[in-house]
């Protein structure tokens, strides 16, 4: 090792020092946040964009009742009924003019990642947390 | 002596896209995705000693132009992430090399330049994919970019000291 010390000044010694300090603090503060947030309540919320873009967003939280949520969306073919029930959503009924009623087939949702989309009817309906857990980084 | 420097340059440029392409085929990215030697920046750190920063960039420009040539990669992501690395890095490094120079060796001088590629690097991807998970990846290529920054100045240093006197500038 005093082959290279011969070579590092005070100075790179320091640079050193303060990137390998730097990057272990930034490698592991998504560790930690993500431990100290592991027992909070994840917020989640749906979210159900219409035709005129406009978005709703109702906590998850709020569909574990007795009875479920029935929300009525106007689209250009007609209404699409919406049932969110125990943490639960799906596209209950398409309207009789959608040819493949895909949105219905979709079923439920529960998690963020899976959305239910239904195209003729300009609806879309989906899942996220406030805090979003990443699911890869690919490069 | 200008003929003298242009063959030089010219060497540099050769011996750079030589390691460029040699370095694509070491297969480093099992470690780290996207990690890499770096091993072409000696040519350009070599070119900024010797003859300062314009002869530097020219090798760096060239080497990289050519190397994504030959490299089948000219234009695509690949192109854009070395390039912007590249121009990153070696501003830093002669930012280091002028400015700070009695305070950091060469091995100095090459970690900033590695450290900052990185961080070039990672800023065009996120303008490519333009999602900020990206950014959680940096600290991982830095701290692999801290061996390879240190290699890659013991390397110009020793070349440094085999090089012939009077093309020496000055001391190391």
């Amino acid at each position: 090792m005093d082959r290279i010390d011969k070579y590092l000044t005070f100075y790179d010694k320091i640079l050193i020092i303060i990137i390998v300090a730097v990057t272990l603090i930034l490698i592991a503060y998504p560790f930690i946040d993500a431990y100290l947030s592991e027992n909070e309540d994840t917020d989640a919320f749906i979210y159900i964009k219409d035709s005129s873009k406009e978005v709703r967003r109702i906590p998850l939280s709020d569909t574990y009742q007795e009875n479920p949520i029935f929300i009525e969306i106007d689209g250009p073919l007609g209404t699409s009924i919406i049932e969110a029930h125990n943490g639960q959503v799906r596209l209950k009924e398409a309207p009789e003019s959608d040819p493949a009623k895909i949105c219905e087939k979709t079923g439920w949702i529960s998690r963020p990642g899976p959305s239910i989309i239904c195209v003729p009817n300009k609806v879309s309906i989906w899942i996220e947390r406030t805090n979003t857990e990443l699911d890869a980084v690919s490069w | 002596m200008r003929t003298r420097k242009i063959v030089i340059i010219a060497l540099l440029v050769g011996l750079g896209l030589v390691l460029h392409l040699v370095e694509n085929m070491l297969p480093l990215s099992f470690i780290i995705p996207g990690a890499k030697l770096g091993l072409a920046n000696i040519a350009n750190l070599l070119g900024l000693i010797l003859f300062g920063f314009i002869a530097g960039l020219q090798i760096l420009l060239l080497r990289i132009f050519l190397g994504s040539i030959l490299a089948g990669t000219f234009m695509t992501i690949n192109f854009y992430l070395s390039l912007s690395g590249g121009l990153l890095g070696y501003l830093v490094m002669s930012l280091f090399f002028y400015y700070f120079r009695n305070k950091f060796s060469l091995i100095g001088v090459s970690l900033g330049g590695a450290v900052f590629h990185n961080v070039g690097q990672i800023i065009t991807a996120y303008i490519i994919i333009s999602n900020q998970a990206i950014f959680y990846y940096l600290p991982y290529l830095v701290l692999l970019a801290l061996p390879t920054g240190v290699g890659i100045g013991l390397i110009a240093i020793f070349t440094y000291n085999y090089l012939p006197r009077e093309l020496k500038r000055i001391d190391v």
